[in-house]
């Protein structure tokens, strides 16, 4: 191995840190399972390229001396990395790489990847996802040809999906808690904060804070993300209108692609699973109704076997959700949420956000394999 | 034979579905194990306990026994758990169980509640149960 080039590999790495927006936006916390703690560098041959979700890995050869150790190097997903530009291909077994990242946590040889730079310098599979830009002068709101507002894509028109949420973990409005965009927060003692629980629930959720969120049922196990958290996932949300059936589809782009139901037909909560009524659900059963132009739904019946937010807030099944849904224009979706859940809160409380229209594309196909979300 | 066998694939099918974590209230749910040493009720146990927001309510061993939970409590604090229920011996005299132990594995599938349990004789032991 020419030492000297990956010398000046190690030079153009750490130039690239310190010159390149955070490369990793992966869809779970990667504190669970990688220490920040623990930085580090390695230099090596590559031997694979395992390019699949949930994540892509670049195996690496590092040789200490006379052995040679095998290193799995985790990036983002191939469906960041390939909106950024890089493909399987961009980098082939042989090739020499120089990698910056942290270490797992179990002690491991595996590695979160923050850089990798090739043997002649160039920094590969950087992911940069930002929104897409605003209009100068918003677009109006698309609307049925009885006023309506539209929730999907205009007949016609360019296709999209709903993303970018301006808030990736759910917090009472008018709460500073600051947390990472998995919803870990940066202080603990935050936690009494972010929502009124009651005193097993704020316990429980500062031990799922400690723990890195790692027990998150829907990264060990790819349990459905109920409740509010669909509308804070990475890979969005597509709405689809069915009017002649009267209910609306919320498909989900992360997790395992299942789907909710709403119901606009002005049944009630009971009844709408046949023979099954009174089983809980992971997205419970849920009415809606439209005020003016805000679509206001109604969801009870959830089971307990899920977490409905990133950060890991606890319900029970008394959680009772009241969403209200609006587009005040046509890339705008406003989100407001009123959670009332006696049995893990000492009093209902509400949170907001907005999602961005996606114009022109295909809601991202993200499948979700237990242990490896 | 073949009903047997049937039996068998029954059983193995139910013991092969994976334990999930329950993400409620920690103590909500059916809870499976032992308290020994336990002469008027036997050494097995099974607890059904629910959580209304305010209080933990449930059952020690329905079904046989229906020993009702007079008052149970969970301190966060520790995960400690204080359970007393009233019941009757095998003369129909009233009897009254005390558990205290602790939740260990919490996050976990495989959560047990481990610690003591005594009555109002004076009989004592240990008591661990894991939740179904």
């Amino acid at each position: 191995m020419n030492l000297r080039v990956l010398r000046s590999a190690f030079v153009a790495t750490a130039l690239v840190v310190t010159a390149t927006p955070a490369l990793v936006v992966a869809h779970h916390e990667p504190l669970a399972k990688f220490d920040d703690k623990k930085p580090l560098r390695i230099r090596g041959v590559v031997s694979l390229v395992d390019w699949r979700n949930p994540h892509a890995h670049v195996f690496v050869n590092v040789k200490t001396g006379e052995t040679v150790s095998n290193w799995a190097v985790e990036l983002e997903s191939p469906i960041d990395l390939e909106a950024s530009g890089w493909s399987k291909t961009t980098i082939q077994p042989g090739d020499q790489v120089a990698v910056t990242g942290i270490a797992a946590r179990d002690g491991s040889r595996q590695m979160l990847g923050k850089t990798i730079v090739t043997a002649g310098g160039k920094a590969i599979f950087t992911v940069n996802v930002v929104p897409p830009p605003m209009p100068l002068q918003p677009h109006p709101t698309p609307k049925w040809p009885d006023g309506q507002p539209r929730l999907g894509s205009v007949p016609g028109g360019v296709q999209g999906y709903w993303a970018f949420p301006s808030a990736t973990a759910l917090v009472e409005n008018g709460v500073t808690a600051p947390m990472d965009e998995w919803g870990l927060l940066k202080n603990i003692a935050d936690a009494p904060k972010v929502a009124p629980m009651q005193p097993w629930a704020l316990q429980l959720y500062k031990e799922r804070q400690e723990r890195f969120l790692r027990d998150d049922p829907m990264y060990l196990n790819c349990k459905p993300p109920g409740g509010p958290r669909q509308f804070q996932l990475a890979y969005g949300v597509q709405l689809v209108e069915d009017r002649v059936r009267q209910r609306i589809f919320v498909l989900i782009g992360s997790g395992n692609n299942n789907y909710r139901i709403i119901y606009t037909d002005g049944r009630s909560h009971q009844g709408q699973v046949g023979g099954d009524d009174e089983n809980p659900l992971f997205y419970g059963r849920a009415v809606g109704k439209w005020e003016g132009e805000t679509l206001v739904m109604d969801t009870r019946g959830f089971n307990e076997d899920f977490w409905f937010t990133n950060g890991g807030l606890p319900h029970t099944d008394q959680l009772k959700l009241i969403e209200k849904i609006s587009r005040p224009n046509l890339d705008t979706l406003k989100y407001d949420l009123t959670v009332d859940d006696p049995g893990a809160y000492t009093r209902p409380w509400s949170a907001s956000w907005t999602l961005r229209w996606v114009a022109g594309k295909e809601m991202p196909r993200h499948l979700c394999q237990e242990n490896r979300s | 034979m073949k009903r047997l066998g049937l039996a068998l694939l029954v059983a193995v099918s139910v013991f092969a579905v994976p334990t999930l974590a329950q993400e409620g209230h920690p103590l909500k749910g059916s809870w499976l194990g032992t308290w020994t040493g336990n002469k008027i009720h036997g050494n097995d146990v099974l607890l059904v306990m629910s959580w209304d927001g305010k209080n933990i309510t449930g059952t020690i061993n329905p079904g046989t026994d229906n020993i009702a939970i007079k008052n149970a409590t969970l301190n966060p604090e520790g995960w400690l758990v204080h359970i007393e229920a009233d019941a009757k011996d095998k003369s129909g005299q009233p009897l009254t169980y005390t558990i205290d132990g602790k939740i260990e594995n919490l996050p976990l599938a495989n959560r047990v509640v481990t610690g003591t349990w005594k009555d109002s004789r004076g009989d004592t032991g240990a008591f661990k149960i894991g939740r179904q």
